[in-house]
């Protein structure tokens, strides 16, 4: 976002599998506390200048366009616009190892302790947040859609397959995915509505 | 050295759960995370439900409150919250001992990564192609709605997982809210909670 000051500087050769991969762990490492979006684009951007404001930028377009966790789909789209599949690869595994492995000791723990009692009543103070969490991550999104009433009806009826015909996931998104895909076809002159 | 955790499941003595170490099982459970890998809209939160229904009620690996537990972890834990996959790999494989349950996390993560990282491959090597053909704008604003549909029901589906009192409800919505108006990080709601919880102030029945 912070544009003009970086990009006036050169950017540094291409990064080889090595830099890729501790590029990519030093952003998981810095964002312990959170924000991975952020670190990732200070240490790419400002500090390793291996891409201006603008790749990177394009390369968050392309990471939430696509399936998959948007930070990983990020490091992806990293380590493959400069090594290919390996770099893509390599910039994977760096952004994952520490936190998976975190998350796995996290994990082994609470297998073991989970019958613990004290344990379980923080937990159940604890996962009455998280469910708080998941609810507001709708209504986040919903601002920008809710003065289109075709995407309304469209949100409406995934949200009514889902919740309350039980409907599996994967069907219905295969049914309303090309249904919206139709309407939202961009056309010459009509609904140029861009949020 | 099987530490045997003698009732990981007596709660749901119905529904047996499979065993890992049969590689019929095991191929299942990558196929199911290899499939969904693809259908993971808007971030991969989208996938929450399915996840659910695929630990809790068609392999019975863990019990509805250990998910609830268990997506706790993954967005008290540094990282992307999607990496909940490798938790459920453990738990579905804890009975075989922890090593295996190391193993099926690890397969488990991978599976549900592998066909996006691939996809994501060839989409950041063709962007320039891509940028501006029709499919990719009918796709970014059709997406967007169904994703909302499905937030929304992941949200709700999560909340009738994790809460089951008047209580643990108002705290999900009060978080819900403090989410929605303020920028506090959400470790703060979860720590807090945690120790109303650990006093008994909220309990989970």
């Amino acid at each position: 976002m912070s544009g003009q000051n970086t990009s006036e500087q050169p950017l540094a050769p291409a990064p080889s599998l090595r830099e890729l991969f501790f590029g990519m762990l030093q952003v998981a490492i810095s964002s312990f506390g959170g924000g991975l979006s952020a670190w990732s684009e200070r240490i790419v951007v400002e500090q390793r200048r291996w891409m201006s404001d603008e790749e990177f930028l394009t390369g968050l377009t392309v990471a939430r366009l696509f399936p998959g966790p948007n930070q990983i789909n990020m490091a992806v789209y990293i380590g493959a616009s400069f090594r290919g599949l390996a770099g893509a690869l390599v910039a994977l595994a760096g952004i994952l190892l520490v936190p998976f492995s975190f998350l796995m000791l996290l994990g082994l723990a609470y297998f073991y302790l989970h019958e613990v009692e004290s344990v379980g009543a923080v937990l159940s103070g604890v996962v009455a947040a998280a469910a708080g969490m998941a609810l507001s991550m709708g209504f986040k999104i919903a601002g920008q859609y809710v003065r289109d009433p075709v995407a309304v009806v469209f949100a409406a009826a995934v949200f009514l397959a889902l919740n309350n015909f039980h409907q599996r996931l994967i069907p219905v998104i295969l049914v309303s995915g090309p249904l919206a895909m139709a309407w939202y076809w961009p056309r010459r002159g009509k609904r140029e509505l861009q949020p | 050295m099987s530490l045997a955790i003698p009732v990981l499941l007596a709660a749901k003595a119905a529904c047996e759960p499979v065993r890992m170490t049969d590689w019929h099982n095991l191929l299942g459970v990558i196929w199911d995370f290899l499939s969904l890998s693809l259908f993971s809209l808007g971030g991969g939160n989208t996938l929450l439900a399915e996840y659910h229904s695929i630990a809790v009620h068609k392999y019975c690996w863990i019990t509805s409150d250990q998910f609830a537990d268990i997506y706790a972890f993954a967005e008290a834990a540094p990282g992307p919250s999607s990496m909940i996959v490798g938790l459920l790999g453990m738990g579905a494989a804890w009975r075989e001992g922890p090593l295996w349950a190391l193993l099926s996390g690890i397969a488990a993560e991978t599976a549900i990564l592998l066909p996006s990282t691939l996809v994501m491959v060839v989409a950041s090597l063709s962007w320039s192609r891509f940028k501006d053909s029709p499919w990719r704008m009918a796709f970014e604003r059709g997406m967007g709605p169904i994703t909302l549909g499905i937030l929304f029901a992941v949200g709700l589906k999560i909340l009738q997982t994790a809460d089951h009192t008047p209580l643990a409800y108002g705290v999900s919505v009060l978080v819900c809210f403090l989410m929605l108006r303020t920028k506090i990080s959400p470790l703060w709601f979860m720590g807090v909670a945690g120790v109303l919880g650990g006093l008994g102030w909220i309990s989970r029945y």
